[in-house]
């Protein structure tokens, strides 16, 4: 699924329109060090992003007490599953502004979908498992990408023209848990540095 | 006395001082261990108040995060947030609020909005707090609307962080005063929490901040140990323990006051205890002491006050009970004190007693006369005092030796002791003894007691081997009528002594005033004499020796005469004694021997010149030296020079006076024996000496035609000089008849008034000139 993800980025970037360059964003902690998974959107200042491939079918589970994948970025109109793989039940919720929904999957393989129609980050949360936690970033632009293990997003098709970056992590310290930039006309690069609030300790940031 | 007193209160003083000190030592020792234990008994106090605060401060931390927790759980509430459901996050605070008795509660939300229930926070205010939430922390002090508060908070997940919610609970007076409730000491407490730079307080019963307490109490935060502050103008021991904030640039400090005067009351009452303690202590030492003091001091005192009373001459012993050095030291004293008085005796006895009769002596006499006086005096009572001197004393001592004297003036003062018994006797030196007798107004008293002293005097005594009837002369001066001093009596009575022994030894006599008389008369002749000296108020006559066998002069005697130029002509027997008691009589004598040689010298060669000499001349007066002078002046021939001397010359040292006589013949100075047989006439000179001549005395020839006895004795000298060939002369010759019977005993030479009285120089010369040399009446030399 990750690496269909990324398929898709790729071939976004390579049909990019005249007047575009590559971009490449580098997200670092306090440290220095790379950040993963950190989703980043590149919106063009004063016009509508592209916007990505619509549809596809995404699914969160929720298997030994976990969601998964933690990290999940759809487009939005993108439908998500939530089939409860657990022999307990599950009181899936979020009560984020993109979209507010409660699931209750009492029953082992029992799935509901939710259509997310607004762009935005979705957390999700158990009501009865209070260390249960996922993120649905539902975005509009076709220029969103979550970094790699150097901490890295390329773009190869960036727009050249001013545009507004923007960085998002689960555990960012910042309201709303983003950060923004501004990208002028022909930068080829942009960084990050974030600080993060240490992850829970039941929450495997590996998946 | 005083001394002692003073050592007594110097011992005190020094003890009690060494006492005092070691007290106030132990008690400045106690009374820091006191405030010592008692600091660090208020320090623990503190320290475990300050440990039931934390331990408060925890449960309330506690109790509310449990409430937030809850609250930041609950599903709807969670909604509510998130969703931005203002009216149900109200209530929902509002209610959690009011069962927790908080205040303030609020929600801050992970992007910064805050909803609050109390109007009196502002938004801004608690968004301050945005970080510290963030950054993770949950509970801590906070200065919300300018006061402290606790603050505790509970993150609200949605599951991820949307916000928190946060209760502030008061720290307000009420409050703090629970906490001051709770402690087991009466203490103040008070948190201070600074923001930005600026102090506020939590207070309690009191205000603890002003413009030092709070960096003084910052100042002790880290060592954790108490210290002492003013705390609301109370001193105050302080204990200050940092609080937890809620944000980093925030401090907060717990200040748990003890008010030092209730900290240390029980530690006061404690010190004072242990003042009254120390200065009772003090008393009673003192009062030990000065009893100590008392007990080593006062047979000091009484042995100080012995010796003042020995020292004024007192015999005093002291008792002093006990075995201890002071008790030994009494005994010494009183063993000191024995002998002393043992000394005293014996001094008194040498300087009071005459050693050899042990009779009192001059000292104690005069002792004893001043107090009969003192006694007598304006009683009318007399008392006599007899004045006693052994006859013939020098001579037994001269011929026996000094100690058959002895023995006889220890016999003497026998017999007078037990002669006049009762009364007092003592020897004045010598053979001199006084008896003092007290006799009311019986003045026949006083000659029984003379008559009983002579006679218990006169009776033999026996002295190695030689029998002697010692006899003694008494002068007698009654007091006050005789003297009225002791001076005054002694030298009457002595006077009366004189008497007695010129009226014939064995006898006494009284004192009269006629006695005196003479004897100032004695004095002024004296003087007188001493001046004739100097002046040359003397004269020599002389008087011619007619030689029987010749009928011619054949010698003249020199006989001196004084021109006294008030008394005219002075008898030779009126100041020669005079002159030889007092020495006179050698420049006299000297004199007489220099002008008689001189005049002599002028006169035809076959006239002889007869010089007197005394006995005191002869023992003290270089007469060998002098004669040799003026026979060298003079040119007189040595053998025309006669000394005539008497036979009391001999009663002075018989062999120096034989060896000078000697000496004398050995020049070819003629030696004659005057007064011969009157006084000691011992045979025994004539042959011990060869005489030139003896000379008849006058008494002899006086008597010569009236008693029998006198013209034998006469014949008798004559016979034994012409037997010895010696020469005599008659003295006194004042009748032929006389004359005659001289002739007829075959006397060599006469001398008296019935051929020339003594002439003076002049005459002398006109003799010769007119060649009268030769007896001219044949009636006369018939």
């Amino acid at each position: 699924m990750v690496r269909g993800f990324f398929l898709l980025a790729a071939g976004l970037a390579l049909a990019a329109p005249l007047g575009a360059a590559p971009l490449t964003v580098r997200v670092v902690d306090a440290n220095g060090r790379p950040v993963r998974d950190a989703v980043v959107t590149l919106r063009p200042a004063g016009a509508a992003a592209r916007a990505p491939r619509p549809g596809g079918h995404f699914v969160v589970s929720q298997q030994n007490i976990q969601f998964h994948p933690f990290l999940t970025i759809v487009p939005v109109g993108a439908d998500v599953s939530f089939p409860n793989l657990d022999n307990t039940k599950h009181h899936v919720y979020s009560f984020s502004p993109a979209k507010k929904f409660e699931l209750k999957l009492f029953a082992r393989d029992q799935s509901r979908t939710v259509h997310f129609d607004k762009p935005g980050v979705i957390a999700l949360g158990c009501n009865i498992h209070d260390q249960m936690s996922a993120f649905i970033v539902v975005t509009d632009s076709a220029w969103t990408a979550r970094t790699n293990a150097q901490g890295v997003v390329a773009f190869g098709d960036a727009p050249n023209a001013p545009a507004q970056l923007t960085v998002w992590h689960a555990y960012l310290r910042a309201p709303g848990g983003m950060m923004q930039q501004a990208i002028a006309p022909g930068q080829r690069s942009a960084s990050f540095s974030v600080r993060l609030r240490p992850a829970p300790p039941a929450m495997p940031m590996d998946y | 006395m005083r001394s002692f007193s003073s050592l007594s209160t110097r011992l005190t003083v020094q003890f009690a001082l060494l006492f005092a000190a070691a007290m106030l030592a132990i008690t400045a020792a106690l009374s820091t261990f006191i405030s010592g234990v008692a600091s660090r008994q208020v320090e623990s106090q503190l320290q475990s108040s300050g440990a039931v605060y934390d331990r408060l401060w925890d449960q309330r931390a506690h109790e509310l995060q449990n409430a937030a927790q809850l609250l930041s759980r609950d599903f709807g509430f969670r909604a509510a947030v998130a969703t931005g459901d203002q009216a149900t996050m109200q209530s929902a605070l509002g209610n959690a609020a009011a069962r927790l008795k908080v205040r303030s509660a609020f929600i801050v939300t992970a992007d910064g909005k805050v909803t609050a229930i109390d109007p009196s926070i502002g938004a801004r205010e608690a968004a301050r707090l945005w970080e510290p939430l963030d950054d993770g922390r949950l509970t801590g002090v906070s200065v919300l609307a300018g006061r402290p508060r606790q603050l505790v908070a509970a993150p609200i997940m949605a599951p991820v962080l949307i916000g928190w919610v946060v209760f502030a609970a008061d720290l307000d007076p009420r409050e703090m005063r629970g906490l001051e409730r709770l402690s087991a000491i009466p203490l103040h407490a008070a948190v201070l929490a600074q923001t930005s730079g600026r102090w506020s307080e939590a207070a309690g019963s009191m205000s603890a901040l002003n413009s030092q307490s709070a960096s003084r109490a910052e100042a002790h935060v880290k060592s954790g140990a108490a210290f002492e502050m003013s705390v609301a103008g109370e001193k105050s021991i302080v204990l200050a323990k940092a609080l937890p904030t809620f944000s980093g640039d925030e401090r907060a400090i717990l200040l748990l006051a003890y008010p030092k005067s209730q900290a240390l009351a029980e530690a006061r009452k404690l010190q004072l205890g242990l003042a009254i303690m120390t200065l009772l202590g003090l008393f009673l030492m003192g009062f030990a002491t000065w009893r100590a003091a008392g007990r080593i001091t006062q047979p000091l005192a009484r042995l100080d006050e012995a010796a003042g009373r020995l020292a004024s001459g007192e015999h005093v012993q002291v008792r002093v009970r006990g075995h201890d050095e002071l008790a030994r030291l009494a005994d010494s004293f009183n063993e000191m004190v024995g002998k002393i008085a043992e000394r005293e005796q014996r001094i008194t006895q040498l300087a009071f007693n005459d050693v050899l009769t042990g009779l009192p002596n001059r000292t104690m006499f005069h002792q004893q006369l001043e107090q009969l006086f003192h006694a007598t005096e304006g009683s009318g009572g007399l008392f006599a005092l007899h004045c006693l001197d052994l006859d013939q004393f020098k001579v037994i001592n001269d011929t026996l030796g000094h100690p058959a004297g002895d023995a006889l003036l220890v016999e003497a003062a026998q017999r007078v002791r037990r002669a006049a018994r009762g009364h007092f006797v003592a020897r004045l030196g010598g053979d001199e003894f006084v008896v003092l007798q007290s006799v009311g107004d019986d003045r026949d008293a006083i000659d029984r007691l003379a008559r009983e002293i002579l006679s218990a005097i006169t009776q033999p005594i026996s002295i190695d081997g030689n029998e002697f009837m010692p006899s003694t002369s008494i002068g007698i001066a009654i007091a006050p009528d005789d003297g009225r001093d002791g001076g005054t009596l002694l030298r009457n009575a002595d006077l009366a002594l004189y008497r007695a022994k010129e009226a014939g030894r064995g006898t006494y006599a009284f004192f009269e005033e006629s006695l005196n008389e003479r004897a100032q008369e004695r004095r002024q002749l004296e003087s007188d004499l001493r001046l004739a000296v100097e002046r040359g108020e003397f004269e020599l006559h002389y008087q011619p020796l007619f030689d029987l066998e010749h009928n011619r002069i054949c010698s003249f005697e020199a006989l001196i005469r004084w021109n006294h130029p008030k008394r005219g002509l002075i008898s030779p027997a009126d100041f020669v004694p005079i002159a030889e008691d007092t020495g006179l009589i050698v420049p006299i004598g000297a004199w007489v021997i220099r002008e008689a040689c001189a005049e002599a010298a002028r006169w035809p060669d076959q006239i002889r010149i007869a010089v007197n000499v005394s006995p005191v001349q002869f023992h003290r007066g270089a007469l060998h030296e002098t004669i040799l002078r003026a026979l060298a002046a003079s040119g007189l021939d040595a053998e025309r020079l006669e000394v005539e001397i008497t036979e009391s010359i001999f009663l002075e040292g018989s062999e120096t006076t034989l060896k000078l006589l000697h000496a004398l013949r050995a020049l070819g100075i003629r030696v004659a024996l005057d007064d011969f047989g009157t006084g000691y006439s011992s045979l025994s000179y004539l042959q011990s000496f060869p005489f030139d001549k003896l000379k008849i005395d006058r008494s002899f020839i006086q008597n010569l035609l009236t008693r029998d006895g006198a013209s034998a004795i006469v014949r008798a000298i004559t016979e034994l000089a012409h037997a010895l060939n010696i020469e005599t002369t008659a003295e006194g010759v004042e009748e032929t008849a006389q004359l005659m019977e001289l002739r007829a005993h075959g006397c060599s030479s006469v001398q008296g008034f019935l051929f020339a009285e003594p002439m003076t120089a002049a005459d002398v010369d006109k003799l010769f000139r007119e060649d009268r040399v030769e007896i001219q009446d044949s009636r006369d030399v018939a």
